[in-house]
């Protein structure tokens, strides 16, 4: 059986004066599956979260959100959305709990009890109470999340969500991430220009560039098998591999190998034996910030932390 | 709906400057009271029948012109019919300085609550913006109309309440500092004198001050939505608030001062009509009205349209 997407972008389009900028895009989230978006500085991130936040009206084409039309039935639509726009602004002169308040009568059947269930989720019980002013960026990204949870979303949209949390804080904001989608099948949409927080965090990623997606892969298909091998000396251990029909590159100071895990130590013993010294058998992975640069054409300019 | 303008009312008393604007208030009724009270200490006032004596020479003298227009005939022959009645059955008018003038007086404060609505009005959509909270705020599963509806009856509420406040307060000061002197209101309906309560006058006045405040406000409300800057809004709007009237008093000789909204005011139906020739009641309330439509209108206009970028 074929899984429904939470989340379709048809032929979405955005003209802003003459500029393109978003060109008819396609893209369906599913329930469970947490993607990540990445894209150069100004290729359209922000603009398509926007249109999927009914922050922005497409120019043509439709966002539909677990088959509800923005276009046509918006209220409905939004209503199984929570989101995170860029930096979380929240009201400063009130404290995090009015804020939650707030935010609650602006949805349907959201009680009491979920607000202190959310709050509890982000762990702000202690500072609930005080003024946001108060409250560190940390503070404030936990008070966002939890706003945009209130409504028991099926779709999440966390622009740049860890942007201010402690190294424990993004762990536990991971696991809880990871959890809500597992468990509530909750479909989230990343955006971050912390490819590493990205390549931890996400299941697959859609890459877009120039209002247009360029790429969408899942993040584990992409790992394929490579090993690095540091030896010296690397030519007499590049041809005697070579020769076994092993695909071999040049990589640092050793070598890349594409072979399956089995062979390793058939490998090494075969090295040893040939009198190769062996400084180092690593499992060797792409970083997403490579595959990034490869998807992207490399020159870009890669997303940077300023905003 | 509800829901949504709690949550505006909620916002709006949780800024400070909300606290200050209504002490203000409260402040200045009562200085203005005692200020009042305080020159008025020496004031001998003559014997209420030597005024309205004089007053009957000079509206009969008035009635002798020639060249009065049908209008004013009928006004002044009204006014003479009044004051000759109170002559004849020794029915005193309310004095300026006992209770009931100075309850009939209280709409005069409208002028300064319509300073501070109008901060609110600028502000209302405006500070969302400035703050980033609109983005939170129109991220929901609620249409934007029905939000800029909820903040624009936030606006009316709280002019509503402050003329409550300047009413209940001016209500306390005078009965602390003012003596009931009597007298009574008439007025000429139908060819009869009929005497009117000077509560009810109290009250009307002080809706229809409360009417002319929310037109200012209404477009203070909009210049806030459309140009999203509180600032500017709030300086538009009180630099023709008071420079308003004076440019449309300049212009009274032209058509086109009938068509100025500043040549209208809801209170000035019970106060004597406009400062230009020939313009009804009805006239006014349909300029004003069209001119608040027009301001309602550009803002939902402008408001529902808006991609968010802020």
């Amino acid at each position: 059986m074929e899984i429904k997407p939470i989340v379709e972008l048809k032929n979405l389009s955005k003209t802003i004066g003459k500029k393109k900028i978003i060109d008819q895009l396609d893209l369906s989230l599913y329930p469970g599956q947490i993607t990540g978006f990445l894209g150069p500085n100004g290729a359209g991130k922000t603009t398509t979260i926007r249109m999927m936040a009914g922050l922005m009206k497409p120019t043509t084409g439709d966002v539909i959100i677990d088959g509800l039309s923005l276009r046509s039935n918006f209220e409905l639509g939004i209503s199984k959305m929570g989101a995170i726009v860029e930096n979380p602004e929240l009201y400063k002169f009130m404290s995090g709990y009015k804020n939650l308040v707030h935010f609650a009568r602006m949805h349907h059947n959201v009680t009491k009890k979920r607000i202190d269930e959310v709050i509890r989720q982000v762990g702000m019980e202690k500072r609930i109470h005080e003024k946001v002013s108060t409250y560190s960026l940390g503070m404030r990204q936990r008070l966002g999340l939890a706003q945009a949870l209130l409504n028991n979303p099926k779709f999440l949209i966390l622009d740049e969500p860890t942007n201010g949390l402690d190294p424990a804080g993004i762990r536990e904001f991971r696991t809880y991430l990871r959890k809500i989608a597992e468990e509530d099948g909750v479909s989230v949409l990343v955006s971050s220009h912390l490819l590493s927080e990205i390549e931890l965090m996400c299941d697959r990623i859609a890459v877009i560039q120039n209002g247009k997606l360029v790429a969408i892969r899942e993040v584990n298909a992409i790992e394929e098998s490579q090993y690095y091998i540091e030896v010296q000396p690397v030519d007499k251990a590049r041809s005697l591999l070579s020769d076994k029909g092993i695909i071999v590159e040049n990589y640092q100071d050793g070598l890349l190998i594409n072979v399956e895990q089995s062979a390793i130590p058939t490998i090494v013993e075969q090295l040893v034996k040939q009198n190769i010294a062996i400084y180092a058998v690593s499992h060797h992975r792409k970083t997403l910030e490579e595959q990034f640069l490869e998807m992207t054409g490399g020159g870009q300019v890669v997303e940077s932390n300023s905003k | 709906m509800l829901n949504l303008i709690r949550n505006e009312w909620m916002k709006l008393w949780h800024k400070k400057a909300t606290w200050v604007m209504v002490i203000l208030l409260i402040a200045m009724i009562i200085g203005l009271v005692g200020l009042t009270k305080w020159m008025d200490r020496n004031t001998e006032t003559p014997p209420w029948e030597q005024s309205i004596t004089e007053e009957l020479t000079m509206v009969k003298q008035q009635l002798t012109a020639s060249d009065l227009s049908n209008e004013t005939k009928s006004n002044l022959e009204e006014q003479q019919m009044l004051l000759q009645y109170r002559l004849d059955e020794r029915v005193a008018p309310i004095s300026g300085q006992g209770f009931e003038g100075f309850m009939m007086e209280s709409y005069g404060m409208s002028s300064i609550i319509t300073l501070l609505t109008v901060i609110v009005a600028a502000g209302i959509v405006a500070s969302e913006f400035s703050q980033g909270t609109i983005k939170m705020l129109l991220a929901r599963p609620v249409r934007r109309w029905k939000i800029l509806t909820s903040k624009f009856l936030t606006v009316v509420a709280f002019a509503l309440f402050l003329t409550v406040i300047s009413y209940v307060v001016s209500l306390i000061m005078g009965m602390i500092f003012y003596d009931a002197l009597g007298g009574s209101l008439l007025e000429v309906v139908n060819g009869q004198v009929i005497e009117e309560s000077y509560w009810l006058k109290s009250i009307w006045l002080n809706v229809l001050a409360l009417g002319d405040v929310i037109i200012t406000a209404s477009f203070a409300f909009a210049i806030g939505t459309v140009f999203r800057s509180s600032s500017l809004a709030i300086g538009i709007a009180i630099f023709l608030m008071f420079t308003g009237t004076q440019f449309s008093f300049l212009l009274r000789n032209y058509e086109v001062a009938k068509y100025i909204l500043f040549s209208h005011t809801f209170t000035q139906i019970e106060t004597g009509g406009s400062f230009i020739e020939g313009i009804s009641t009805p006239f006014s309330v349909a300029v004003l009205v069209v001119y608040f439509a027009f301001f309602l209108a550009i803002s939902y206009w402008t408001f529902t349209r808006r991609d968010v970028t802020a």
